[in-house]
């Protein structure tokens, strides 16, 4: 077991590959949040009256509200005021038309992570819309997109271009005051991606956006909207990975989904910010708040998040069932090593007749990190015929971390049926033996179990992502048990 | 009768938790604040209890050498050979404002204490007559010494019409290599309010099994807190509740695993038929180091009306990764397919629902670890059933 136990640690104390500091000039505000701020932040991204006033309102809402400490993660206070709330790359003013504009020192960035952005575009068929810190510095595949009638664009643009999209469907799913920091975000979002797929139209290609927090001390405030109309279907794919540094950093986002009638959306997420290292110092702060409406009947949304960054995830994709016969899906993957501290799951809220839902959460917990799964299967009484099924499972790596379950099911009607199953577990040592004595290495042995562990989440991923989150899933634990 | 001041009875009461506090979510402790506030103001002066034919005709279901608590005051004391029972003078001021509430006001606390091997069960029924408004607390501790074994039955009984809040604190302690069997059934009134918290700790290679029927009751709270601190402790619980029309019934379980190896299994089933609310919260908490830990939850619900609703929570908090650790929750309804087999062989829909219900219940009732009790126990809840079934003709859903 020595040699094992050496050998396990030496995959466990892996450095974070991505760890890299791109050094460009940024223009920020100075550190601070007041009504100035965001007035500041509006005016730089010329936005018209109306969206002023609304972060505004945030703004003021927020000032009310207290910061969350129900969460089974525990961080010291944030300064709301030492941290800078814009930042944009230099080259703000005159953004690049195309990829040849782009500052090269940006594309070796994404080089860097082992995605060329041209590159990786063409032969996945991808259409990247790269947000580097806070302003979208390239989109990709724009005019095919637009072919097809899609809009996929950075927030600020379809700010411009397309209002009355934007005024009708933003705040609609996530309220500006829904929790502390929703609000925070509705006041300050930097940019972010929008996108809108018209009725009966199948989007060509996956969109996905690249996200990286790059400038020190600046928290990132994204916020996506994507609008599936009638009978239309997007795939949309969000991953990110972060450069290393001490200073702990906020992400406080916001994504609101709506399909409407026989739309369907699947959103993956493969989450790979900086964690802090071996002692838990620097990492990045993520506090996010993903809803997706199925607002028409027969409306379909998909979570799927592969979580293995962050010093602190606090996130829960969740889904309002409003649609007769609509469908919630969230499959998770949930890494946490080191120091890391996650509380994260989802919501369903069954509101329309016959609507169902499904959740697969599974987390891995190893090093003296802590983890917790929190859920809520809501069934309102007017949701006759709903059905939910919660699978949620953890497995533990090492003595020192931990694994919790915190399922919430509030059951109003009758004909509901709801089941929630939970194990938690470590690497027996009867599979590992098994594994060996067919002649598999023990860090093989480990990684198929924990692969296969994984795998009904993994299977929900778009290929491309699939590869991509196994290998960081190696990267973080791999081998780790003993 | 109170140790504290009327003033410092109401700050107390003031500080009952509220449904702003997490564990207290879903039930809402105003009716029962009330309650103690108006009783506070009138005080009506307690007459002699007149219960001694109700304690008769329950203590006669059940064999055991009963200990009857009437309106809070002991009554009779018949302990078999082997069991003290004694006044408690030193009620502790208690941790929160429920305890501190009954360590006030509480009459005949009592300790009981068990060596040896006791045969004959032990019962202990808490009745209380709710003539006026009134609050009713009572405060029991249980012993079973090192290498004792021994069954202890609880039954709580109200009758009356007049508003009530009883606030019942009860502690077990089982020593090293003792065995305790424990019943719990309550009977209330279905107008009356109840918070009970059961406190457990387990000694080494002590072995704990429980049953606790919630039948009656309009608001009842029931906290069971089990605390395993040496290695070889085996608990296993069970709860069965049955909501009708107007009931809220709430059971928190939690079970903290601080060293092991050890193993605790809980199973609580519910039924809940026409406006009623049912909680169940699960909590087991593996602390570092509780190594060989092995943990089980399961809670299954079936809901038959449109007015009834259950908020169940499994869970799980590990600290350490040599567990064993799983919980399983369901909510849903009798099987139609096994309805429409039952009437394909003759019976109504009312009686095929009793016979699926009765099965649902079945299990738990097998399994009462009082052996003496087992009779009584099933007999109530087929009442019970009974009851239940009749809502369940008005509202066929």
């Amino acid at each position: 077991m020595a040699t094992e136990t050496e050998q396990l640690e030496s995959l466990v104390n892996r450095r974070y590959e991505h760890g890299f500091v791109t050094d460009i000039a940024t223009e920020s505000l100075p550190p601070g949040l007041d009504e100035d701020v965001v007035r500041a932040i509006s005016a730089r991204k010329n936005e018209p009256e109306w969206l002023l006033e609304w972060r505004l309102q945030a703004y003021r809402q927020w000032l009310e509200m207290e910061e969350p400490e129900w969460a089974h993660v525990h961080y010291p206070k944030i300064d709301y005021n030492a941290i800078s709330y814009f930042a944009a790359p230099k080259s703000d003013e005159d953004r690049p038309k195309s990829l040849d504009e782009v500052d090269p020192k940006l594309l070796e960035t994404y080089d860097k992570l082992g995605i060329p952005l041209h590159e990786r575009a063409r032969l996945a068929g991808v259409a990247v819309d790269a947000v580097f810190d806070s302003v979208s510095v390239a989109t990709t595949f724009k005019e095919k997109l637009s072919e097809a009638g899609v809009i996929f664009c950075s927030f600020s643009e379809a700010v411009v271009e397309h209002p009355e999209l934007v005024k009708k469907y933003l705040g609609s799913v996530v309220p500006r005051r829904d929790n502390f920091f929703a609000a925070l975000n509705s006041a300050v979002f930097s940019d972010g991606s929008f996108v809108y797929i018209p009725k009966g139209v199948r989007c060509p290609m996956e969109l996905s956006t690249y996200f990286r927090i790059n400038a020190a001390n600046t928290g990132q405030f994204e916020r996506t909207l994507v609008v599936a109309d009638e009978g239309s279907y997007v795939s949309y794919l969000e991953g990110c990975t972060a450069p290393m540094r001490d200073e702990n950093q906020l992400h406080a986002a916001v994504v609101e989904l709506v399909a409407m009638e026989d739309a369907e959306i699947k959103y993956s997420t493969v989450q790979n910010w900086y964690p802090g290292d071996e002692e838990g110092k620097g990492g990045i702060y993520n506090f996010v708040t993903k809803r997706g409406d199925c607002r028409g009947a027969n409306s379909k949304i998909s979570w799927t998040q592969v979580e293995t960054g962050s010093a602190i995830t606090w996130k829960y994709p969740s889904c309002l069932l409003r649609g007769a016969n609509s469908v919630g899906e969230f499959y998770s993957v949930a890494v946490t090593n080191n120091l890391q501290q996650a509380d994260t799951g989802t919501k369903m809220i069954h509101i329309g007749p016959n609507t169902s839902s499904t959740i697969v959460s599974k987390g891995i917990s190893a090093g003296r990190a802590q983890q917790a799964y929190r859920g809520l299967v809501k069934v309102m009484p007017q949701a006759k015929g709903a059905r939910n099924h919660t699978q949620c499972d953890s497995l533990l790596i090492g003595k020192d971390c931990g694994a919790h379950t915190f399922p919430y099911m509030e059951i109003r009607n009758p004909s509901a049926k709801v089941e929630h199953e939970a194990t938690t577990s470590k690497i027996s040592a009867n599979q590992l033996f098994y594994c060996r004595q067919r002649g598999i290495s023990e860090e093989d042995a480990v990684n198929m179990i924990v692969n296969g562990f994984c795998k009904e989440v993994f299977k929900e991923l778009p290929m491309e992502f699939a590869v991509e989150a196994q290998a960081l899933l190696n990267v973080s634990l791999e081998g780790a048990v003993g | 009768m109170s140790r504290l001041s009327d003033d410092k009875l109401r700050e107390i009461v003031a500080r009952f938790p509220t449904t702003r506090d997490e564990d207290w979510k879903y039930t809402d402790l105003s009716q029962a604040r009330d309650i103690a506030s108006r009783w506070l103001d009138e005080k009506p002066a307690t007459a002699a209890s007149a219960l001694q034919d109700d304690a008769a005709a329950i203590t006669s279901t059940i064999d055991a050498a009963w200990l009857v608590i009437a309106d809070g005051v002991l009554q009779t004391t018949q302990a078999p050979d082997g069991v003290s029972v004694d006044r408690v003078d030193d009620i502790p001021v208690g941790d929160s404002a429920l305890a501190e509430f009954n360590a006030a006001l509480v009459r005949d606390g009592i300790r009981i204490r068990v060596s040896g091997q006791v045969e004959r069960p032990i019962g202990l029924l808490l009745l209380d007559s709710a003539e006026q408004t009134s609050v009713a607390q009572a405060y029991v501790e249980v012993e079973f010494q090192n290498g004792a074994s021994g069954e202890l039955i609880e039954y709580h009984v109200s009758r009356g019409d007049a508003d009530q809040y009883a606030n019942t604190i009860v502690t077990l302690h089982v020593s090293d290599a003792a065995i305790a069997s424990h019943v719990r059934i309550q009977d209330r009134g279905r107008n009356h309010l109840q918070t009970s918290k059961t406190r457990v700790s387990l000694g080494k290679d002590a072995r704990f099994s429980s049953a606790s029927f919630d039948l009656g009751g309009g608001m009842v709270r029931n906290d069971i807190d089990i605390d395993i601190a040496n290695t070889g402790a085996e608990v296993s619980f069970d709860g069965l509740y049955l909501a009708g029309d107007g009931q809220h019934l709430d059971n928190h379980t939690r079970v903290d695993h601080r060293v092991g190896p050890a193993t605790s299994r809980q199973e609580y089933r519910g039924i809940l038929n026409g406006r009623c609310r049912c909680v169940w919260n699960g909590k087991a908490i593996v602390h570092e180091g509780a190594d060989g830990t092995d943990a089980d939850q399961a809670n299954h619900n079936l809901l038959l009306s449109e007015k009834a609703e259950i908020d169940a929570k499994p869970e799980l908090e590990i600290y350490t990764d040599d567990v064993k650790c799983s919980h399983g929750t369901t909510v849903g309804q009798l099987d139609e397919t096994a309805l429409f087999y039952l009437r394909t062989r003759g019976l109504d829909r009312t009686a095929a629902m009793q016979v699926l219900t009765h099965a649902f219940a079945a299990g738990l009732v097998s399994r009462v670890p009082v052996e003496a009790a087992r009779g009584a126990v099933s007999a109530l809840i087929e009442r019970r059933l009974e009851e239940l079934a009749v809502t369940i003709e008005e509202d066929p859903s």
